[in-house]
């Protein structure tokens, strides 16, 4: 009998059974056999592999220590003397889907061997590590963990014994490398087959499709700041006490306009955040941290600026779609050129 | 659904043994509540927390089904559940729950 394929699986705090966002500053840790979602990839991967350890860290710490975490994860994953290496999958957590792909590269770089992590094709983390990775495209919430669990296991498989594999076919996102074969039918053949299918209104499908650019012209300078009415926009949550619009903690349907008229700093009384994904405690306890008016008030009065425009917007980004976040973005632009703002400062987390 | 009450609900299993414990959802929408339907009967799909493999089997409903309604002092359901009632997609709740409840629950 063949050797079975030995694995180790990352997972964050919270996958990883150790706790929720309170959980998110530990520090990598190991654990021998299978954790949480190890247990599907453990019945997924049958009796060719076995999940003979899982690492865990927490999203906070990654993300604020990448390179010394990455380091430590890498170690702990080398222990287990892995012949291939699986992660997450993120869905659409940001932080975690960037953890998940730079641990991959840096076991793919270091152990030379075949890694595999999933996420939803909005997470930050596939821009920033699809090129190097193999990662499966993902539904955006933990829902999807019964599909993207067997896709992710037969990929990894299929890599981990060095078959051929394909993006459409094994569903995950193309990683921008073109391999030479022979077609039937010649380049110019192929192109009008196309384009008569295009006439006809027909599904066709392009063999060389065309990144998409998503490029902003900044705007021209202002030209005197102390005349200059500017705005605050942030995606950071803050809202007044109690939320009144109900913006959602994740994903937010809405985004909301409120008064300043007189409001020379918010605090713990008046101010709060409603976002989910990063810890709350130093934005509740003085939201300034996130939505500078005690700084504008300064510039105010100093005369830097004109004046601060009497509503702010705000919403949560935390998971929040990019076609819903151009939309409120859209809306929000509309209303503040509408009232002659010149200058908008956007805060995040 | 969260861990803490995954913990809880697995801990009341155990107590009281899981063919006497029923569990009575309040989700708002349909697929949010066939997934906690999913995590007390056949095991927490998203594998994250203490159910993740634990097949309870619990008798699961959502506070919208017949059933339940017809146990609820009218004049209570009207208070507390009502409202809610008119703005829900009770059909798809309760549709949802049930094609569950029938695959998973063994009580």
């Amino acid at each position: 009998m063949t050797r079975k394929i030995r694995v180790v699986h990352y997972l964050n705090q919270f996958f990883g059974q150790i706790g929720g966002e309170d959980k998110a500053g530990m520090r990598p840790m190991d654990k021998a056999g299978h954790v949480g979602p190890g247990m599907a990839f453990a019945s997924a991967l049958g009796d060719q592999a076995e999940i003979v350890g899982t690492v865990i860290c927490g999203d906070t710490y990654f993300g604020e220590n990448m390179e010394t975490a990455t380091a430590e994860v890498v170690d702990l994953i080398v222990k287990y003397e892995p012949d291939l290496v699986i992660a997450g999958p993120a869905f659409n957590a940001g932080r975690y889907g960037t953890a998940c792909g730079a641990v991959c590269a840096a076991v793919a770089e270091k152990l030379q061997i075949p890694v595999v992590t999933g996420m939803y094709r909005e997470n930050p983390g596939v821009d920033m590590f699809r090129k190097r990775i193999h990662i499966v495209e993902t539904e955006g919430s933990a829902a999807g963990m019964r599909r993207a669990v067997p896709k992710m296991a037969k990929l990894a498989l299929k890599l981990a014994k060095g078959e051929p594999t394909d993006s459409a076919a094994d569903g995950y996102l193309t990683r921008g490398i073109r391999k030479n074969y022979f077609a039937e039918e010649r380049g110019s053949a192929r192109a009008v087959e196309m384009l008569v299918r295009k006439l006809g209104e027909q599904e066709f499908a392009t063999e060389y499709p065309m990144p998409q650019f998503d490029r902003v012209d900044p705007n021209p300078a202002i030209r005197d700041m102390s005349k200059a009415k500017i705005a605050l926009v942030t995606s950071g949550g803050i809202v007044p006490k109690g939320n009144p619009d109900h913006i959602e903690s994740s994903s937010a349907s809405k985004y909301g306009k409120y008064d300043l008229e007189g409001v020379d700093a918010l605090t713990a009384e008046s101010h709060q955040t409603a976002h989910g994904g990063y810890d709350p405690v130093y934005a509740n306890e003085s939201p300034d941290r996130v939505l500078p008016v005690d700084v504008m008030r300064d510039l105010e009065r100093e005369g830097s600026i004109g004046e601060l425009y009497r509503y702010y917007y705000a919403t949560v980004g935390n998971g929040t779609s990019v076609a819903n976040a151009k939309k409120y973005a859209a809306a929000i632009a509309k209303e503040l050129v509408e009232a002659e703002v010149q200058g908008v400062i956007l805060t995040s987390t | 659904m969260d861990l803490e009450n995954q913990a809880r609900v697995k801990e009341l299993a155990e107590k009281y043994g899981a063919e006497n414990v029923v569990v009575v959802i309040g989700g708002a929408e349909a697929e949010a509540s066939g997934l906690t339907a999913e995590t007390v009967t056949a095991g927490d799909p998203t594998y994250a927390g203490p159910l993740a493999g634990v097949q309870l089997g619990l008798s699961v409903w959502h506070i919208v089904e017949d059933d339940i309604k017809a146990e609820i002092d009218p004049a209570v359901y009207e208070d507390q559940v009502s409202m809610m009632e008119m703005v829900l997609d009770v059909d798809a709740i309760k549709e949802e729950v049930s094609t569950i409840r029938e695959q998973y629950s063994k009580y």
